[in-house]
C-alpha cells in the first residue's frame, strides 16, 4: 500500500446551487433516498447524505447538473450513469464509482474499489486513495487520476481518455488498450497484451504538472518523471478478409 | 465424369473440408463469417403441433379468434412490455447493420406494435423516434451508451452474451468501423474492433444483482429489465439471472445469427435452441418463478410456426435477428442494381458476407453507396408483413389446436419426428407415447 497522500482536497466543481440540506440516508430505502436526490437537485440544492453506509446504487443515473456529497463510505456504482454530476465522497467506495460518467466531476477522498471510472466518456474522477482492479477499464473519455497506487488490469480495454497514477499499477496495465494514455508515476507491475511503454515528453510533463497542480496536488508529491503506457497497436488489424474475399469485393 | 469408390466415400473430408483447410493453410488464422452456424441440428423443423379431434372441445375457431397481445415485464417494473404479437425484432447494432437497415426495423416493428432492440452500438435517434416500443441494451463493450438514452427506453437488456458466438465478444471489421462509427463507438477509425467478452463492472452472480438493482434505479424503475444469455449451461445461467433479479431472460440458442463471428464458436459451441428453451422453462419451473419471469426465445426462429413452437415450450414472445434481416432484402438479388457473384464471389442466396461491410443489398454495410440500394419505407412494409405472416402463421396453428390465445400453447401439444428432437425437446417421440427422458410430456 501507499501511504495516503496527504493534499488539499479540490472543491467539487460548484454547480448553480442555492442553500443545501442534508439527508439521513439510514431513514430511508435506497428507492426513496435516490428520488429524494433526484427531485433535490432538480430545484438545483446542494445535498448531503449523511450515513451512505457502504449502501450499493446511490445518486444514480442523473443527467442535470448538481452538486452532492457523501458523508462516509459508498457501496456499488454510486454516482453510475450520470451527466453532469459533481461529487464528493468522504470515505472509500465499492466497485464501479463514476460508471459511465459522460460529463461532471467526481472526487473520493479515500480508496475506490474495482473499476473505478468503468467505461466513463467524460468528466473527471480524482481518487485521493488506491484504487482496486481494473480501474479506468473500457474508459472513453475524460481523466481518472489516482493519487495513490491502480491495480490489476488498470486501462483495460481503453478507448479514449487518460489515467493518470500518481503512484505505481498492478500486473497487465493496459491491455488491450485501443487509444489513451495510462500515465504511472511508480512502478508498472507487468505490462498487459499489446501495450508499450513510452516516456512522457517534456511538453506532456509541463501539462501534467499543470493539471495536478490545479487539483491542489502538492509540488512535493509529484513522481519525478511519468511513464507513460500506450497502445502498441498491434491488435488493430488481423487482417480480416481472406484472399478470395479480397479478389472479389471489387466495387 | 466417373468417381471411384474411394472418392465418393470420404465421410468427414468433403469438398468444403479441403477447401476449408486450403484457405486456413494460406491465411494462418481461424476464419472469420457472418449469418449462422449451418450445422445440422436438431430444431424446429424436427417437431411438430398434434391438434385434437374427436377428444377435442369440437369448437370451431378462425385466426381472428386468436389472440397474440403480449404483456411482459410484470415482477417489478412499474410499466411492462405490451405488444401485439409475440414476435419482436432483436439487438443487432448499428455498425455491424446500416442506419437505414435500422430505421427500417423500426418503422417496421412499430406498424404492428411490436418492440425492437438497439444493439452493441449505442441507440440511433431516428430508432427511438420510429420505435414504439424500444428495448435498449446494455453490451459488455458499453459502445455509445449514455443515461439519457437509457431512460428513453421501454425495457433495458443486460446482454450477458449471444448464442450465435457464446464466451465471445462482438466482432466488427475494420471495413465497417467508418469515420462515423468509429465516432459513435470512441473508436480508431478503420481498426478491427473487438468488443470484450465480460462487462466491465460486474463479474458474478452478485454483482449482476446490484447491477440490475442501479439500472432500475437510473431508470426509476419504471421499465422491466431482461436479461440476454447465450444458451449454454442454460439451467445455472437462468436461475441465476432469475435471483439476480431479472423481469426477464432471453435465452439465446445456438442457431442465432450474427454480422461477424469465428467459425469456430459459430458451429461448435453453445446449445441448440430447442433444449435452450426447455431448460430456461424448467430453471424458471424449479425456482417457481415461471410466468413471473418471463422467458424470450431467439436462435434460428424464422416463421410463426418456429414462433408457436417456442411458445409452447415454454417462451413467452420470441425474438427475430435474421429473419428480419432476410425481409428487408438479404440475399436477394435486385435486378439492374446488384450482381452478388461479381460483389460478393457467391450467387444471391449463399450469401454469408456480412462481416466484409459489402453487402449488397445495403444491410450490412458503412458504405453509403451500398447503403442506398436499401429503400428505407419499403423495406418497413416488407418487415411488418413479414412479422404480420408470422403473426396470422401463430394464429392459424393456435385455432388449429383449439385455442382462442396463442399463450395457451403447451409442451402437451407437440410431438418430436425424431429421437433426437424428443429428447432435446422433452417431447414424444411421434407415435412411441413416450420419450427416453422421465420429465418428458410435463406442462407448462
Ligand atoms: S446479403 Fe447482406 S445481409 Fe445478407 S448475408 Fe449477404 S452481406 Fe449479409
Amino acid at each position: 500500500m501507499t501511504k495516503r497522500l496527504a493534499g488539499n482536497v479540490p472543491k467539487a466543481l460548484s454547480a448553480p446551487v442555492s442553500q443545501g440540506y442534508s439527508i439521513d440516508a439510514r431513514k430511508l430505502t435506497t428507492r426513496l433516498l435516490n428520488a429524494s436526490i433526484k427531485s433535490g437537485v432538480s430545484k438545483g440544492r446542494h445535498i448531503t447524505i449523511l450515513n451512505p453506509d457502504a449502501r450499493h446504487n446511490l445518486a444514480v443515473g442523473i443527467v442535470k447538473r448538481c452538486s452532492l456529497s457523501f458523508a462516509g463510505s459508498v457501496g456499488y456504482y454510486c454516482c453510475a450513469f450520470c451527466d453532469g454530476i459533481s461529487a464528493t465522497i468522504e470515505g472509500n467506495s465499492g466497485w464501479g464509482l463514476g460508471d459511465n460518467l459522460m460529463s461532471g466531476s467526481i472526487v473520493i477522498r479515500q480508496d475506490a474499489g474495482a473499476s473505478v471510472g468503468a467505461s466513463m466518456r467524460g468528466g473527471q474522477i480524482l481518487v485521493w486513495g488506491n484504487a482496486g482492479a481494473r480501474a479506468g477499464i473500457s474508459m472513453k473519455g475524460g481523466t481518472l487520476v489516482i493519487a495513490g497506487n491502480s491495480g490489476f488490469l488498470t486501462g483495460f480495454m481503453m478507448q479514449r481518455g487518460r489515467i493518470i497514477v500518481m503512484g505505481g499499477v498492478g500486473d497487465a496495465a493496459g491491455d488491450s488498450m485501443y487509444e489513451g494514455i495510462v500515465y504511472v508515476g511508480g512502478e508498472i507491475g507487468s505490462l498487459g497484451v499489446d501495450a508499450k511503454t513510452e516516456s512522457a515528453t517534456r511538453s506532456e510533463e509541463v501539462e501534467l504538472r499543470a493539471f495536478l497542480k490545479a487539483l491542489k496536488f502538492r509540488d512535493d508529491i509529484l513522481p519525478r518523471r511519468f511513464k507513460k503506457i500506450v497502445s502498441a497497436k498491434r491488435l488493430y488489424q488481423y487482417d480480416s478478409l481472406e484472399p478470395l474475399e479480397r479478389e472479389r469485393l471489387v466495387i | 465424369m466417373i468417381v471411384s469408390d474411394e472418392v465418393s466415400r470420404r465421410e468427414g473430408w468433403t469438398n468444403e473440408v479441403f477447401q476449408d483447410l486450403q484457405v486456413k493453410a494460406e491465411l494462418g488464422r481461424y476464419r472469420i463469417r457472418g449469418f449462422s452456424t449451418f450445422q445440422r441440428i436438431a430444431h424446429f423443423d424436427d417437431i411438430i403441433f398434434i391438434p385434437r379431434y374427436i377428444s377435442g372441445k369440437g369448437v370451431e375457431l378462425r385466426p381472428a379468434d386468436v389472440s397474440t397481445e403480449t404483456v411482459l415485464g410484470t415482477r417489478y417494473a412499474k410499466n411492462a412490455i405490451s405488444i401485439s404479437t409475440p414476435v419482436y425484432i432483436t439487438g443487432m447494432s448499428y455498425g455491424a447493420l446500416s442506419r437505414s437497415a435500422k430505421t427500417a426495423l423500426a418503422k417496421g416493428a412499430a406498424k404492428v406494435g411490436t418492440a425492437t432492440c438497439t444493439g452493441d452500438g449505442g441507440m440511433l435517434t431516428e430508432e427511438r423516434k420510429y420505435s414504439t416500443t424500444m428495448i435498449y441494451q446494455v453490451n459488455a463493450s458499453r459502445y455509445g451508451v449514455t443515461p439519457q438514452d437509457m431512460i428513453s427506453g421501454d425495457a433495458v437488456e443486460v446482454v450477458v452474451g449471444q448464442g450465435a458466438k457464446p464466451a465471445t465478444g462482438g466482432l466488427l471489421m475494420g471495413q465497417k468501423v467508418s469515420a462515423i462509427i468509429a465516432k459513435k463507438r470512441e473508436l480508431p477509425p478503420g481498426i478491427d474492433q473487438r468488443s470484450p467478452t465480460r462487462h466491465p463492472d460486474w463479474l458474478g452472480p452478485d454483482d449482476l444483482g446490484i447491477f440490475i438493482e442501479m439500472l432500475r434505479e437510473v431508470t426509476d424503475w419504471r421499465v422491466p429489465v431482461q436479461v440476454k444469455i447465450p444458451a449454454c449451461r442454460v439451467k445455472d445461467d437462468v436461475k441465476l439471472a432469475a435471483k439476480a433479479g431479472a423481469d426477464g431472460i432471453v435465452i439465446d440458442g445456438m442457431q442465432a445469427g450474427t454480422g461477424a463471428s469465428s467459425e469456430v464458436v459459430l458451429d461448435h459451441s453453445g446449445i441448440p435452441t430447442l433444449p435452450g428453451i426447455v431448460l430456461a422453462r424448467e430453471a424458471l419451473e424449479e425456482l417457481g418463478l415461471l410466468k413471473k419471469v418471463y422467458l424470450v426465445a431467439s436462435g434460428g426462429i424464422r416463421n410463426g410456426i418456429d414462433a408457436a413452437k417456442a411458445i409452447a415450450l415454454g417462451a413467452d414472445a420470441v425474438a427475430i435477428g435474421q429473419a428480419a434481416i432476410i425481409a428487408l432484402n438479404c440475399n436477394r438479388e435486385l435486378p439492374g442494381i446488384t450482381d452478388f457473384v461479381r460483389e460478393v464471389g457467391v450467387p444471391a442466396g449463399y450469401c454469408t458476407k456480412c462481416h466484409t461491410g459489402k453487402c449488397p443489398v445495403g444491410i450490412t454495410t458503412q458504405d453509403p453507396r451500398l447503403e442506398k440500394r436499401l429503400a428505407i419505407d419499403e423495406a418497413a412494409v416488407r418487415v411488418a408483413s413479414l412479422l404480420s405472416s408470422m403473426t396470422l402463421e401463430m394464429k392459424l396453428i393456435t385455432c388449429a389446436l383449439g385455442k382462442r390465445n396463442v399463450h395457451d400453447l403447451t409442451v402437451d401439444d407437440l410431438s418430436a419426428l425424431n429421437v433426437e428432437a424428443s429428447m432435446m425437446a422433452k417431447v414424444p417421440m411421434v407415435g412411441s407415447g413416450g420419450t427416453l427422458l422421465k420429465s418428458a410430456g410435463k406442462g407448462k
